[in-house]
């Protein structure tokens, strides 16, 4: 098997599966009991917020825990969103779209910036859209093309403006370095998954003096911001996945290399390229006429390929991609016909030999056919 | 016949493609499991109904124990583009369409075909009941299914000799109790799963609720006897089918039955059983299985799905074909299937005019 989508998850790296086994005795205890028990779960749990604290340049105290990425962007996002206007982009994930849907439905005004082509809002397209009034939601790496956003700049503009900043950075944690000491937002959430933790941990960083409404209710855990009892387990997780992001980063120009070398290979197949610059080294999203993307995924698959069509879904049913059809508006057939390919600090150019082979195989099954024949 | 080495089964999640599947693996070939969802049930119909989520997983959990791949493949669009707004508007139009046809010819086996050249796999398996065999100018020859109780060669005579020429049917020659048994032996997870609907996205039969939730409005009309004369009114067309009896409203007396239905005015006629005999029928849009017969010949004549068949003179015409039966038959109903047989062979079909 040639794994090929470290976007949806990261493979779990042997020391985090050891850090999880090794754990995995006294991680069961509930972190807010007073006793032993429960203090020797707490002991893990705090061990495990400060290596994610330190991966991202927090102060541990001001990591708020989740259960995962999506609970982490919909924290940030409803948490902050007050009275204020929203400005959001269209590319974003159902994770924090659809957190904006929820308050838009609840009366709120949204402003939504186009991405065309993958090119992401300049500084100066969202400057006049700014107010002390308004929370702007934007994610720092895209999840299917990869496209990175000027975060750094937005969050510059925010703070002269008075205006709130939320930054899913889910896919960007360990794929750009990370500081949200120096970075300017006011929540950043991270997804335990994407750096081959498990599914069930995410966090929260909130700027120390932000006010941030819960989502969930329930008891008093993570001083109020996140009702429930955390799982240590997943933590621990979490944690030793985070003290690895410096390798993972120390791998982009490797990853680039080989990334930049299956894309060409696959352009020279027919592929049409979705994005370009600036994006993350990791990921290649392409589109193949004549296919639907779901297809192919699924054609891949039998011949031992793993790569995904963009956001999955649980009933295993793959819609054309959302964020494909909002960058190209014009082009929707790019959409229909979109195969993301992510890499990670596992893949060997063995693998982008014989995923490349494989592309070869399948695609040349309906060679000859005409061009509106999907 | 090349020998299959990769074949698709397609699953609905139902017994009849699991078990289907089932035997195609114990036989060794290489598969791969594939769903098509067609379309959303709607509010309380999203229980025990075709493509309902439960469905899927019960197509999923056959693809684990059997050690396959499953892939459930998005055909919501092309379903409703080709089955269901063809089928409102036919209701519509006063006739009763019979969408498994066309859903078999566009949606699902011929779309299926080409998804199979996409997998590498020679062949496309389903659970229909029905036979293929190889006659000597080389065509394929469509039969009926063993099982005469279960047979669905109804509703595959619009497939051309393309997709014939993938399909396996691995059920064609067993009856239903013996499919059951196979899916017991097999340990089929859903062998004891009950069969489905005729209707897949209609489960309740109530046609009429199903347009008004498709947000077509349906005309009340008036009922009239065969003379002309009001005898009643009705809350729209789509609620009526040829023979029909029940539903209609006009309290006690004589039994009387739907005679026509009247989409210009939205009239529903109604009369006596009598009325409902016809001894021909005209056939639209018709498929002929291996080739356009040439002349006038006897054969064997259903008129709808659960219609035992009938012996008459069938004549092809331009674009379809008249039939005389030998003896009057009941309701024959515009917007049905006639499928055409002589023997055990499916020669055709079309739509009665």
């Amino acid at each position: 098997m040639i794994y090929l989508d470290h976007h949806a998850a990261a493979p779990t790296p042997e020391v985090v599966r050891q850090a999880m086994a090794d754990a995995s005795s006294i991680a069961w205890a509930n972190p807010s009991s007073t006793h032993r028990a429960g203090q020797a779960s707490r002991q893990l749990l705090e061990n495990a917020r400060e290596l994610i604290g330190q991966s991202i340049g927090a102060a541990p105290a001001d990591v708020v825990l989740t259960g995962g990425g999506t609970e982490a962007c919909n924290l940030g996002v409803r948490g902050l969103a007050k009275k204020r206007r929203i400005i959001t982009t269209a590319v974003e994930h159902p994770a924090v779209a659809e957190s904006v849907r929820h308050l838009a439905r609840d009366g709120r005004e949204v402003l939504v910036l186009p991405v065309l082509a993958g090119r992401p809002p300049a500084p100066s397209e969202l400057a006049p859209h700014l107010s002390d009034d308004s929370l702007v939601t934007v994610q720092w790496v895209n999840h299917e093309t990869g496209t990175l956003f000027p975060v750094h700049d937005y969050a510059q503009l925010c703070r002269a403006r008075g205006a709130r900043l939320f930054v899913d950075a889910t896919q960007a944690l360990g794929k750009v370095p990370i500081d949200v000491s120096s970075l300017g937002a006011d929540a950043v959430a991270f997804a335990a998954q994407k750096i081959g933790g498990p599914a069930g941990a995410g966090a929260c960083w909130v700027r120390r003096g932000i006010e941030l409404d819960t989502v969930l209710a329930g008891g008093s855990q993570e001083r109020g911001r996140r009702p429930g009892t955390l799982d240590t387990l997943s933590m621990v997780g979490f944690g030793a996945a985070a003290s690895l992001i410096g390798l993972r980063l120390e791998r982009k120009t490797i990853i680039a290399a080989l990334r930049n070398r299956l894309e060409a290979r696959l352009l020279a197949l027919g592929a049409v390229p979705n994005a370009g610059e600036p994006r993350s080294a990791t990921v290649c999203n392409v589109s193949f006429p004549r296919w639907e993307g779901a297809i192919l995924v699924a054609a891949l698959d039998l011949e031992g390929v793993c790569v995904s069509t963009g956001a999955a879904c649980s009933s295993g049913l793959q819609e054309p991609s959302a964020v494909i059809r909002a960058m190209y508006p014009d082009e929707q057939w790019r959409a229909g016909s979109a195969v993301r390919i992510s890499l990670g600090i596992e893949t060997t150019e063995q693998d982008i030999e014989s995923a490349t082979l494989v592309f070869q195989q399948v695609l040349s099954r309906i060679k000859g056919r005409n061009l509106h024949q999907i | 016949m090349t020998e299959p080495k990769r074949i698709l089964v397609a699953m609905s999640g139902g017994v009849d493609s699991s078990v289907a599947a089932a035997l195609l693996h114990e036989a060794g070939y290489d598969l791969i499991g594939v769903t098509l969802h067609l379309w959303d049930a709607e509010g309380a119909h999203q229980v025990g109904r075709c493509c309902a989520p439960e469905d899927r997983d019960d197509a999923r959990r056959t693809c684990e124990h059997l050690g396959v791949p499953h892939y459930v493949l998005d055909e919501r669009d092309a379903f409703r583009e080709h089955v269901v707004d063809p089928f409102v508007a036919d209701y519509l139009a006063g006739r009763t369409p019979i969408p498994c046809v066309s859903c078999n010819r566009t949606v699902k086996l011929t779309h299926l075909a080409d998804v199979a050249e996409r997998f590498g796999a020679s062949h496309i398996a389903t659970g229909h009941y029905a036979r293929l065999e190889r006659s000597s100018d080389g065509r394929l020859r469509l039969l009926r299914g063993r099982d005469a109780d279960k047979d669905q060669s109804y509703f595959l005579f619009g497939l051309p000799q393309s997709t014939l020429e993938r399909l396996v049917f691995p059920l064609g020659e067993l009856t239903k109790p013996e499919v059951r048994k196979a899916g017991h032996r097999l340990g089929v997870p859903n062998a004891d799963k009950p069969d489905s609907q005729e209707l897949c996205f209609v489960p309740d039969g109530r046609v009429g609720d199903f347009i008004a939730r498709q947000g077509l409005e349906s005309k009340p009309g008036r009922i009239l006897d065969s003379d002309g004369a009001i005898v009643g009114r009705h809350q729209g067309v789509g609620n009526f089918t040829r023979g029909q009896r029940r539903g209609l409203g006009l309290g006690g007396g004589e039994a009387r039955y739907v005679l026509r239905i009247m989409s210009a005015t939205d009239d529903v006629v109604v009369g006596h059983e009598e009325e409902l005999y016809d001894q021909q029928l005209v056939a639209k849009d018709a498929h002929w299985v291996a080739g356009r017969p040439a002349d006038t010949f006897e054969g064997e004549i259903r008129i709808r799905y659960r219609h035992r068949g009938a012996v008459g003179d069938i004549t092809p015409t331009r674009d379809g074909f008249e039939v005389r039966f030998a003896e009057p038959q009941r309701a024959i109903t515009p917007g049905q299937a006639a499928v055409v047989y002589r023997g055990d062979e499916v020669i055709g079909g079309g739509f009665i005019a």
